[in-house]
């Protein structure tokens, strides 16, 4: 797991407003398979630190080793899903063979079927599924770094989530270090490893995602994530972190009376029934308790 | 029922049916028809020339429409490109037989001889030219900005843009331009006839000053059908060059 990107002190200027630091002074690291996910309010700089990265890269040749994917997709009207995927290879020199097993793997990484779709039109593929494209283009020189830029911005919030899942699948699998560009605090605490949290070209916190949430350095996390950051942080949690390794149990042919007990020591309202092996068979909660004694029967209470 | 699996081509070609008969009664009853095959050597001549004004004319001027259409939208020609779009949309509201005039008369300011093939083809060419610079400008313009920024990020250079992206992606456009073009140059080629370029405007002014119909509708007749031609042709070329991403769909007449 080596370092794959490293910005190190990079600050922005546009020409014409000097004043304004377009970027200030950012520096961190990006570690193989890791999703960094850029995050702040609109205008705050994230956008131009893409410029940034693209611009410093002088050369066509480091250009072409970045994966790069846009909001809004730009897949090639012109050309057939095949070729689009193709572009950057057959810039690079590859061979025709080595470029069509390329295409093929990517579509099926991506999964689109290749015989369906490799000779379809940009035009005949529904939005997500352009997507999707646009994000095997950018894989297809194997770069060892993707930026994206909002790949998610243009898709309806249930595709969306749909994407991100497919997306964190294929993460899986091609183990890039990625660069996700978002101003949607949900989607860059879900995809990434790392969040690097921006505010007017400035570095705030760069941290995992429970990190940010447990403990944000400012004020302006708080409010930029709003009022629901238990919730959201919920949301990442997941069970096997609070569960509790030995719970209380009962065996199944044990008494009643055990059982009431058991709940009034515990301050417990469910036991876990299991077998003389300790296998799990159910539970019991005091509800069920009382409607099965004969005595809270509601026969036993008709005939009183 | 057999006949129904012809109703597409009866649909497709009954208009060019019923043109071709009223054309050919028309050639037959102000004798037109006995015109052409008694001067059937003056026809081909005719013929000739006016297929050499088109096409040369049409070559240079969608070269150099193309090229300056093209050159407008590169960088740090942009601000040139309005000013020139305004030239040319004023250039094309001249009429034809202004800008034949104007070769006539301007030419020989420039040293150049205001009679003969060469000022008709130079007047031919810049009626032409508009319509392809104002077509490429438009149609490279408009390609989208999603695409190119893409291209850019995915390390495209320039010119590999150009030639891979946004030409092929505003072909249709250009063509579009290129055809409007050919059609304006195939009416106007009779005009060189009044400053001695040829072609089969000098059946038509023949007819026209003798108030002949036969010799008008002999010298105007195959103006027409070259012109059908062309299109057909550029059409069909069209078909074959532009995408299948970015054809427009036909309308279906089955």
């Amino acid at each position: 797991m080596g370092i794959m990107l490293s910005l190190q002190e990079v600050t922005k200027i546009y020409p014409g407003a000097e004043h304004i630091k377009a970027v200030d002074n950012l520096s961190f690291d990006l570690e193989e398979g890791e999703i960094c996910t850029m995050v702040g309010p609109s205008g705050c700089g994230k956008i131009l630190i893409d410029d940034q990265n693209v611009n410093r890269l002088d050369t066509i040749g480091l250009l072409r080793s970045i994966g790069y994917v846009i909001q809004n997709i730009g897949l090639f009207p012109n050309m057939t899903i095949a070729e689009n995927i193709a572009t950057i290879p057959k810039l690079k020199g590859w061979d025709h063979d080595r470029i069509a097993e390329k295409v093929e793997s990517l579509l099926e990484i991506v999964n689109l079927p290749p015989n369906e779709f490799m000779d379809r039109y940009p035009r005949e593929l529904s939005g997500g599924q352009q997507q999707r494209i646009g994000v095997a283009r950018g894989m297809a020189a194997d770069p060892p770094i993707m930026l994206m830029d909002e790949p998610f911005g243009a898709i309806d919030p249930i595709n969306r989530e749909h994407l991100q899942d497919e997306f964190l699948k294929i993460q899986a699998k091609v183990k890039k270090a990625i660069v996700f560009v978002t101003h949607n605090i949900d989607e860059a605490i879900k995809m990434g490893d790392k969040i690097c949290l921006l505010k007017d070209g400035k570095l705030v916190q760069f941290a995992t995602p429970e990190e940010l949430l447990t403990e944000p350095v400012n004020g302006f996390f708080r409010d930029f994530v709003g009022g629901d950051r238990t919730l959201k942080r919920l949301n990442l949690l997941k069970i096997k972190a609070a569960m509790k390794p030995d719970p209380p149990v009962i065996m199944q042919n044990e008494s009643s009376e055990k059982a009431k007990s058991m709940f009034r020591e515990l301050k417990l309202d469910h036991l876990i029934v299991v077998d003389n092996e300790k296998r799990l068979v159910g539970y019991v909660d005091q509800e069920a308790l009382r409607m099965a004694s004969p005595r809270y029967s509601p026969m036993s209470l008709a005939i009183l | 029922m057999q006949i129904r699996l012809f109703y597409p081509f009866i649909k497709k070609f009954a208009p060019f049916a019923v043109t071709a008969i009223i054309v050919f009664l028309l050639y037959k009853y102000y004798g037109a028809l006995k015109y052409t095959s008694d001067n059937l050597a003056e026809f081909f001549r005719l013929n000739y020339e006016h297929f050499f004004l088109v096409i040369i004319s049409m070559a240079t001027a969608g070269t150099v429409g193309v090229g300056l259409g093209t050159i407008m939208t590169r960088k740090g020609f942009e601000r040139f490109g309005s000013a020139i779009m305004a030239i040319v949309n004023v250039w094309q509201s001249i009429p034809s037989l202004g800008v034949i005039a104007l070769a006539y008369g301007f030419l020989p300011l420039i040293g150049l001889s205001g009679i003969g093939v060469i000022p008709a083809l130079i007047a031919l060419f810049f009626h032409a030219v508009a319509p392809i610079v104002r077509n490429t400008y438009a149609g490279i313009k408009d390609v989208s900005n999603d695409v190119i920024e893409s291209a850019t990020g995915m390390g495209m250079t320039p010119n590999q843009i150009l030639f891979r992206i946004e030409i092929p992606n505003a072909l249709p456009v250009i063509m579009g331009g290129i055809r409007t073009s050919t059609a304006i140059i195939v009416g106007s080629a009779p005009l060189a006839f009044l400053i001695g370029g040829g072609g089969l405007g000098f059946w038509i002014f023949t007819g026209i000053a003798l108030m002949d119909m036969g010799i008008l509708i002999a010298g105007a007749v195959p103006v027409a059908v070259i012109a059908m031609l062309f299109d057909a042709l550029l059409s069909r070329l069209e078909k074959i060059i532009v995408s299948k991403g970015i054809q427009i769909k036909e309308y279906q007449t089955a």
